[in-house]
């Protein structure tokens, strides 16, 4: 009788992650360049008895485990903003940054220009052109860049962004602050460049809505059968230690 | 329960992110005003099972990790600093830059103060002021009995004096333009000073230099587009709401577990 309970704690404790999932997607429903996570639960089968003499067999019982998050790099709103470093990726390339933990990717696009003429991220890390850094000097103006990635001013051609794409994006892992790490990157083909627009997060209001009502339903109905198990109990505790039973 | 805390701080980056909206429009009217847009990033991952940990005595592998972000942090409101919509104003003292550069105006503590906002006026002592009374740099004075001003692309001022027939020159406006020019900061008064972030101003000649150049009669106008304010608000007030809902859903799950027995 025990298992019941287990079990849908099992499941509550998963539905409790998983709307740790949907919270963070809504909160970052205004992040440029974020992107949405989906969680996967998979079924854990208990160990059962492997010796099937007895006469009545082990039922198997399954419990809920999550298992895994799943990046869902579908890409989001392309809002013009006409700064001329904003720059979004259509395509599923990512743009290449520097930080004093090494190499990072982002799909968020919207730098800036640091003290020393260094094009930046947010949060000051250099992204990175095919060459390094990217350095604008300070009598430089109208920064173009085209399609693929190559930059010009007035001073003429600068290089071009490094853009890198992933054979498994789910290698990926998060790092906060707009960044991935980790898989193999190899040189992007398949990605362009937008100047002048953002991308906007790929969280869907509605959908994460849906899924919240869905988490929470289910999270009390989970509670629900846990209070009828004990009820269940009870009752039988009560009726067994009656003295005429 | 962590989403409680993740849509919280959902909720309250969407409201800087309305703030920041809300003062863009207020200064819609402003001249030379350069609207903000805030930024914001993801918080730290927890991670729960990394990617590529092994999973048997076979070695294989976890193809994804599982990860429960944090929430979302504010991380800056740059300036777009896009040129604004230019508009005739008729009035001689009024110029406009079209291109990068700020004027440079002595404050009264003696720093230097930049500025889009081009409507000056003539102090009491004939200087050239912004419409807050600080000095230009470089002290432009225009004679009590000039009769018309002009100045020119390149920053030139000269002053019709009297009934003389050629123009006297009274000084040069000179422009300053930054590295990064998101990285200034804003005073107030439609003025910005410098930041290690902006780097030091590079001091030039209107239409030489990469400055811009000057247009006498105009007035650079703020570059907020009402339309997209409106569009931008609408959309962080829904966040604002959806966050909100978060709560109250999260706050529902605990109830269903408090009320349990």
């Amino acid at each position: 009788m025990e298992n019941a309970q287990l079990i849908s704690l099992s499941r509550q404790m998963a539905l409790q992650r998983q709307m740790d999932v949907v919270a963070n997607n809504m909160a970052n429903i205004n992040t440029s360049g974020f992107k949405a996570e989906n969680i996967l639960f998979e079924e854990y089968v208990m160990p059962v008895a492997r010796n099937r003499d007895f006469q009545r067999l082990d039922q198997p019982l399954s419990y809920v485990q999550d298992w895994t998050t799943v990046h869902d790099l579908s890409a989001g709103a392309m809002v013009q903003t006409g700064n001329e470093l904003d720059v979004a990726l259509s395509g599923n390339g990512f743009f290449a940054i520097e930080t004093p933990a090494g190499e990072r990717w982002s799909k968020s696009g919207s730098f800036q220009i640091n003290a020393n003429g260094t094009l930046v991220d947010l949060n000051g890390n250099a992204v990175l052109g095919e060459g390094g850094p990217i350095q604008f000097g300070p009598e430089e103006t109208g920064i173009l860049i085209a399609a693929d990635g190559s930059i010009s001013t007035s001073q003429g051609p600068k290089g071009r962004l490094r853009l890198v794409e992933f054979a498994d994006p789910q290698e990926l892992t998060r790092e906060g602050s707009n960044l991935f790490a980790g898989g193999t990157p190899v040189a992007a083909t398949g990605t362009r460049t937008m100047q002048g627009f953002v991308e906007r997060s790929n969280v869907s209001g509605v959908s994460e809505m849906a899924e919240m009502i869905r988490v929470t339903r289910a999270y009390e109905s989970a509670a629900s059968m846990t209070q009828r198990q004990d009820e269940m109990r009870r009752t039988a505790i009560q009726r067994l230690g009656e003295p005429n039973a | 329960m962590k989403a409680l805390y993740i849509a919280s701080t959902g909720m309250s980056a969407q409201e800087r992110n309305v703030e920041v909206i809300s003062n863009n429009i207020a200064n819609m009217r402003t001249t030379g005003y350069k609207r903000q847009r805030a930024e914001f990033e993801d918080l730290l991952y927890q991670q729960i099972s990394r990617a590529g940990s092994t999973t048997s005595d076979q070695g294989t592998m976890l193809p994804a990790g599982l990860e429960i972000g944090s929430g979302v942090r504010t991380v800056s409101a740059p300036r777009v600093m896009s040129q604004g919509t230019v508009n005739m104003t008729e009035r001689e003292l009024d110029v406009a830059v079209r291109g990068e550069g700020f004027f440079m105006v002595q404050l009264p503590d003696g720093r230097t103060g930049y500025t889009r906002d081009g409507s000056f006026e003539r102090s009491a002592d004939g200087m050239l002021v912004t419409s807050s009374g600080y000095a230009l740099e470089g002290g432009i004075n225009i004679p009590a009995d000039a009769r018309s001003v002009s100045i020119s692309a390149d920053g030139t001022v000269e002053a019709f004096v009297g009934n003389a027939p050629e123009p006297m020159q009274q000084g040069q406006i000179l422009l300053a333009r930054f590295a990064n020019k998101s990285g200034l900061e804003s005073l107030g008064d439609n003025l910005f000073i410098e930041t290690p972030a902006s780097g030091a101003p590079q001091i030039g000649v209107p239409n030489a230099d990469g400055t811009g150049n000057l247009l006498q009669n105009y007035l650079e106008m703020a570059n907020v587009n009402s339309v997209t304010e409106i569009a931008d608000l609408i959309a962080a007030q829904r966040a604002y709401e959806m966050n909100s809902r978060v709560i109250s859903g999260a706050d529902e799950m605990m109830q269903s577990t408090t009320q349990l027995r």
